[in-house]
């Protein structure tokens, strides 16, 4: 039986821009095309639709549409489809739709030598599709079947070429990590099943306080799927897949679902101040440690891994402030840049035959300056330079932190961080770039048309739509209109400071021979989180593991407790009791003098 | 009627000519390619079983580096006690005078220097909470009841009709 409420032009065009994306999938079956063209131009379709959907919103000013469809119904307990078409929605899904927009326009050049181009294109948009029933759900049930989709196909991408043993250890890596996150998902679910009866968010908000233990439940699947500290490996790994999936999943879309989550879920996070410092903990730690590491990496897919989960962390540590609505602005403006850089970076290194180290480019921005260009306005928003996009949701929380009651520890992690996010992005800029080539000489270097379009609606986006996001953010606080100077400059010093400090050691390097640095070392190895955990524990627990298992089972249960012990009794006693049959008349004399004795003490 | 039998014999007696060479006729059929003194053994007892075990048709060790697991029931016969760690990761070797060290990655790691930053962290954490960053508060502009009493107000009075026009 369908329920409706409200049936709106948002409610049906936002259903029917979803339902634009599975026609790709069955007509690749029915009309056997080329699925490539048509997965594009229904994402670019269902963009325009949504964006429609977005400024009818902003125009009319209406908060929530639903739509209810019961799937089970008990006496105590619904379950249904219900989705929620408000802010967080209608803003999230045309920037998602955008960008995958120009990142399949991107795969069409990246992949065109592979032969299950159509698989890829199907399993980017099943990804989509995941992803969009993730951020369009109204209960914790359909989200957590969103959030399964996307941790699925991201472990399909990653291992896409399967014939690579790295590709295959990484998506085991990234599945298993997001595995371990679910079991704080599925708690959530379980308590709220249980103590609430009920899955849908409305009734969910209602329920105040809320309980510590569901909401660092929540914490725990956002930090695995948004590869905060603890569980960030796989993150990296994640970087064997192509670059057009680095782009889609490991940028702007499958990541921040974390984040998503805790927004979605924020009201009811909002009371509890253990979940909130969790949050903001976690995140300073985690921006902090990758934007170190991002320093001394040289694989270009590598730092702007690291980089993105510098953002995440940042966007964390947002909501551990209390401020949900300025996490999700960073959370959108930060996908127009972070894919353009992963698509840039892809260009170039598909360019220059497959070479990602950047001590091994230089000198693109005279063969490739389309893509240079657009690298740079990336590296420049990611650094958060005044009026690019970064700028404008990175500054607010900057002000935001710097004027608000928290621990400084934080404070200062944060600042450290955004220092290091200059710093790196401008060895970025000068190494990929800048000076003599330092790759092979004889390089076939192209710029496509569609390609180039591509990343330049990036860049229109990474510069026009911060100040056009500034302007209709949903104002549910009051921001801080007082601010002292120094608060107001604090971020752009920090950047300022980082570029400044990058461009001596970059000058410093040219004439410096490189040198072995023990923090160096910690930084390049990722402080030995992977090698500590991933192997050590392992290894260990599973010899304890084997030595329990040897010795319980087979050699205690299978041989002494047994056969051995019997077999040993029966010796000791057999070779007691040998004395018995050797014939000798003093033994038999002995044995019955002894036992008559014995009967005469009985019987009197 | 006439079988044919093939049967190679190798001049090396290593374990890989041996493996990839049929020391068997063609119409049998095993299991796997290996002969049975290629096959684990009983705990070598002797110092020329010892040796036999280690040799490069066995395990392929140097006797000096051959040390099985102790003969303690557990099933091991002579297999030899491999250090534990993986054989495919890039190790801390010596180097060549000419190696690149910024070409290959090699495998470090330091418990030590892990929990010195992670303690790093939790101390950072701990400053924090005991010096927490605020904004200074300053003098409320906001009148309250007290405030009023203080001056000498009396905030339930109600406050004098103003007239603003003249007739």
């Amino acid at each position: 039986m369908i329920e409706t409420q409200w049936i709106t032009p948002i409610n049906t065009m936002m259903l029917a821009s979803i339902s634009i994306l599975l026609y790709p999938l069955m007509a690749d079956t029915l009309f056997k095309t080329s699925m490539k063209m048509q997965a594009r131009t229904a994402v670019k379709y269902a963009f325009f639709s949504t964006l429609a959907t977005l400024i009818m919103f902003i125009n009319l000013g209406m908060e929530i549409n639903t739509t209810h469809i019961n799937l089970i119904s008990s006496t105590n307990f619904n379950v249904g489809l219900s989705f929620k078409f408000d802010y967080f929605t209608l803003m999230f899904c045309p920037t998602a739709l955008f960008v995958t927009w120009s990142i399949m326009d991107f795969a069409k050049w990246y992949m065109a030598h592979d032969q299950e181009v159509n698989k890829f294109f199907k399993y980017l948009l099943i990804f989509l599709l995941a992803m969009l029933t993730l951020v369009s759900s109204n209960n914790l049930f359909q989200l957590f079947i969103g959030w399964e989709g996307v941790g699925i196909m991201s472990f399909l991408l990653i291992g896409w070429w399967r014939t690579r043993g790295e590709a295959n250890t990484a998506s085991m890596q990234a599945i298993i990590y997001n595995r371990l996150g679910d079991i704080g998902f599925i708690l959530t679910l379980a308590w709220t099943g249980t103590n609430v009866a009920s899955w849908e968010l409305d009734q969910l908000f209602m329920l105040k306080p809320f309980d510590t233990l569901p909401l660092l439940a929540l914490v725990l699947a956002a930090a695995a799927k948004s590869a905060q500290f603890g569980m960030h490996p796989w993150l990296l790994g994640a970087m064997e897949g192509p670059t057009p999936v680095s782009a889609l999943l490991h940028s702007s879309t499958m990541v921040v679902a974390g984040i998503f989550l805790l927004i979605r879920l924020h009201p009811m996070m909002e009371d509890n101040e253990l979940t909130r410092t969790t949050c903001l903990l976690l995140g300073a730690i985690s921006t902090f440690m990758t934007a170190m590491c991002a320093l001394t990496q040289n694989d270009i897919k590598k730092i702007i891994a690291l980089s993105t989960a510098s953002q995440l962390g940042l966007m964390m540590t947002t909501i551990g402030l209390n401020q949900p609505n300025l996490a999700f602005l960073h959370m959108c403006l930060h996908a127009f840049f972070k894919s353009k850089l992963f698509i840039c970076s892809g260009i170039i290194s598909h360019n220059l035959s497959n070479e990602q180290d950047i001590r091994k480019m230089g000198g693109i921005h005279k063969t490739m300056p389309i893509t240079s260009s657009c690298f740079t306005i990336g590296n420049l928003a990611l650094a958060g330079i005044p009026f690019m996009t970064g700028f404008y949701s990175k500054d607010a929380i900057i002000e935001t932190m710097n004027s608000s009651t928290l621990n400084l520890g934080a404070l200062l992690l944060t600042m450290a961080a955004t220092v290091m996010t200059a710093a790196y992005t401008t060895r970025l800029i000068f190494l990929v770039q800048t000076g003599p080539p330092r790759h092979y000489p004889m390089q076939k270097i192209t710029e496509d048309k569609t390609l180039s379009n591509a990343i330049l609606r990036l860049s229109l986006g990474s510069i026009a739509i911060g100040p056009i996001s500034a302007m209709t953010l949903d104002q549910t606080q009051t921001l801080p209109t007082t601010v002292t100077t120094l608060i107001k400059l604090s971020a752009l010093g920090a950047t300022m400071m980082g570029i400044f400090v990058s461009l001596i050691f970059i000058h410093k390097n040219k004439q410096n021979r490189p040198q072995k640095n023990n923090l160096s070392t910690f930084s390049n190895m990722l402080t030995f989180y992977s090698s500590l955990t991933h192997r050590s524990p392992t290894t260990h627990l599973l010899k304890k593991a084997q030595k329990v298992s040897t010795t319980l089972n087979d050699a205690t249960w299978y041989e002494y407790s047994v056969p051995k012990f019997f077999s040993k009794t029966q010796l000791k006693m057999s070779k007691a009791l040998s004395f018995l049959a050797q014939g000798k008349v003093k033994t038999y004399l002995a044995v019955f003098t002894m036992s008559l004795m014995t009967l005469i003490i009985l019987t009197t | 009627m006439e079988f044919e039998h093939w049967s190679v014999q190798s001049k090396s007696n290593t374990v890989s000519t041996r493996l990839h060479c049929r020391v068997a006729p063609l119409w049998a059929q095993s299991v796997s390619g290996l002969s049975k003194d290629m096959l684990p053994g009983p705990y070598p007892k002797t110092p020329e079983e010892w040796a036999a075990a280690a040799a490069a048709n066995k395990y392929n060790m140097r006797v000096e580096d051959y040390e099985p697991y102790p003969d303690k029931d557990m099933g091991y016969g002579d297999y030899p006690k491999l250090p534990n760690r993986s054989q495919h990761v890039y190790r801390s070797l010596p180097l060549h005078w000419d190696f690149d060290p910024y070409l290959w990655t090699q495998v470090n790691n330091s418990l030590t220097t892990f929990f010195a930053f992670l303690g790093f962290m939790v101390f950072m954490f701990f400053i924090g909470y005991l010096y927490p960053s605020y904004q200074p508060w300053g003098q409320s502009s906001i009148l309250t009841m007290t405030s009023i009493w203080e001056q000498g107000g009396n905030p339930n009075k109600k406050p004098p009709k103003v007239k603003h026009y003249e007739i």
